[in-house]
């Protein structure tokens, strides 16, 4: 099956610095995938330049067989992209119900005058998307707090909404940025279910920058692994945690398995 | 107002105004004095909520849209309406004419506001309090140079079409179509633009877009309140619509509250009653008559301290049930 995600030699200087470095890799079309390596490698800059953020200064990235050069973020995402962020970024003047229809509406939008005239197709589309994005969020049990304003929830379940509301425009392609981060042991534990669960329901590609390597290990079925902006391995985790370069450059001896 | 009842609602201020227009000439001038001025007020207030509240872009040039709004409609009534309609025209076709220059006011102003906004609300950050600061002063250089439009002197001897039914009806349209976008998929996009472009971005929504549709919706409202202003005062000048002008609506925006279409409402209409309220007070004993004379220092102290103890605005209440605001 041809790769969802193709990056071919993408490299992006920002003035003399080179953050990422002649990166090829590619993502199957409901791989769970990872993309590890030490801070300051250009894991989030893969990310941002996948979501169209950054434009690369060499090179080519496809999405789904199409060339993604030059098109917006938001573009990208009704193409079928969707991520969460490092740092947290819900909309905080929303409700946890409103933030998931925010997301909705990029394939469904009203336009101007139904807005203000508020007929019925109107109503009735409205309550469509509601009940929509409250069967998204029972799948999640956030269905509970649909009403709170989504900043009044706890950490671990702001972090779920994010990829509630990530889910909610309908990615084939979803880019996890660190979800696991501040997250406790069981936390983390129902996060792997989550994102397998996630992956076999909906039938799409993740790709998940993460530094907790039990999760990664335990998640992933291809790594990639990112050192000083390039490329330095690639495999199944059992290949990256035999791989001397990654031991060396990241892994250290903990999670090292013997040659 | 996700329920039809927003439109009852607003049938009952249409039919309110309706009321007022007829009782207009029944009530003490003096208080059909302030409660246009109300009424212009509060229509100012809650369109630049939308764009500096809503929204979150900084606009200083509210008052610069008003005054392209004012110079407009002055324009039809006093210059194109004797030579377009009959002589002799009757009152109704008098109305109606007026009705055709709020409208065009409007849309003038509207047209202005995507000409500025166009180009500055593509790039995220502060660049719109810059570029509005710049256009408040170009417009009013503009009016002073047009000898037609009567220079540094303006317009005088426009015709009295502004009453308590334009006003306040101006006034219901304004809150309504402001509610009704903000409880829509714009209302979700506005505010989604407000917390954090980048994540709305990431979320599929083109925040140009929305950012451009709520400028120019608050500039199409604040040249309405322009023309109708120009036909309650009767004479418009460029110093009218100068920055100090859209500071006073700005102060109206954060005293509400951004964001809270209620609270600029209320806070519209204070700030039109507080100078009242003060002048009053002055004139009432000789001993009171320091009030007057302080009026802009005790203004000036009342906004200090508001900011310092109450940044949020006055007339703010939690949003939902059980929600925390962090």
């Amino acid at each position: 099956m041809s790769p969802i995600l193709e990056f071919d030699k993408v490299t992006i200087r920002f003035g003399g610095l080179t953050a990422v470095s002649a990166v090829s890799l590619a993502v199957g079309p409901t791989e769970l995938a990872g993309l590890i390596g030490p801070n300051g490698a250009g894991k989030t800059t893969v990310f941002n330049l996948t979501t169209g953020v950054y434009q690369p200064t060499e090179g080519r990235i496809s999405f789904a067989g199409e060339p993604s050069a030059g098109l917006r973020p938001y573009e990208l995402t009704r193409g079928g992209i969707a991520r969460t962020f490092q740092n947290i970024r819900l909309f905080k003047s929303l409700s946890v119900v409103d933030n998931v229809r925010a997301a909705m509406q990029v394939h469904r939008t009203q336009g101007i005058w139904n807005s203000l005239w508020r007929g019925g197709a109107f109503l009735r589309d409205e309550q469509v998307v509601e009940k929509q994005a409250l069967e998204l969020l029972s799948i999640f049990r956030l269905d509970v707090v649909r009403d709170e304003m989504a900043t009044s929830l706890s950490y671990g379940d702001q972090r779920r909404l994010e990829i509630v509301r990530a889910l909610a425009t309908k990615p084939k392609l979803l880019l996890l940025d660190e979800p696991a981060a501040g997250m406790n042991p069981t936390e983390k534990l129902e996060l792997a279910r989550l994102i397998r669960e996630i992956r076999d329901r909906f039938q799409i590609a993740v790709l998940l920058v993460e530094h907790d390597m039990q999760l990664v290990m335990d998640l992933c079925e291809r790594i990639h692994v990112l050192d000083h902006g390039t490329k330095i391995a690639e495999g199944t985790p059992v290949e990256v945690r035999r791989n001397p370069k990654v031991i060396e450059a990241y892994l250290g001896e903990e999670h090292a398995l013997p040659e | 107002m996700k329920h039809p009842g927003a439109r009852r609602w607003f049938l009952v201020a249409a039919v309110l105004s309706l009321g007022l227009g007829w009782a207009q000439d029944r009530l003490d001038p003096y208080f059909v004095d302030i409660l246009t001025r109300i009424g212009i007020n509060v229509i100012l207030a809650v369109s630049l909520n939308l764009i500096n509240g809503h929204t979150g872009q900084f606009s200083l040039g509210h008052a610069g849209f008003m005054g392209v709004g004012a110079y407009t409609a002055a324009a039809l009534t006093l210059f194109a309406g004797p030579k377009l309609l009959p002589a002799g025209a009757g009152f109704w076709v008098e109305q109606l004419w007026f009705l055709v220059a709020l409208g065009a006011a409007g849309l003038v102003a509207a047209l202005a506001g995507l000409l500025v906004g166009a180009p500055s609300l593509r790039l995220k950050g502060d660049y719109l309090a810059i570029v509005t600061l710049g256009f408040g002063q170009i417009i009013a250089v503009i009016f002073r140079n047009i000898e037609s439009l009567g220079g540094a002197l303006g317009l005088n001897g426009i015709p009295a079409r502004t009453n308590l039914f334009w006003s306040f009806a101006a006034a219901a349209l304004t809150v309504y179509v402001v509610t009704a976008l903000v409880n829509s998929t714009y209302g979700r996009g506005f505010l989604a633009t407000h917390d954090d472009e980048v994540a709305a971005e990431a979320m599929g929504m083109n925040t140009t877009r929305y950012k451009i549709v709520a400028f120019v919706t608050g500039a199409f409202f604040a040249g309405i309140a322009g023309g109708l202003s120009g036909h309650f005062t009767l004479t418009i000048n460029p110093k009218g619509f100068d920055f100090n002008k859209s500071i006073e609506i700005v102060v109206m925006v954060i005293v509400g509250g951004m964001g809270r279409t209620v609270g600029v409402i209320i806070a519209a209409v204070l700030l039109t009653l507080l100078p009242e309220g003060l002048r009053m007070l002055s004139s009432a004993s000789p001993s009171l008559k320091w009030i007057g004379e302080t009026r802009p220092l005790l203004y000036a102290i009342l906004l200090i301290a508001l900011m310092m103890l109450r940044p949020q605005g006055l007339f703010t209440w939690k949003r939902k049930k059980g929600a925390v605001t962090a």
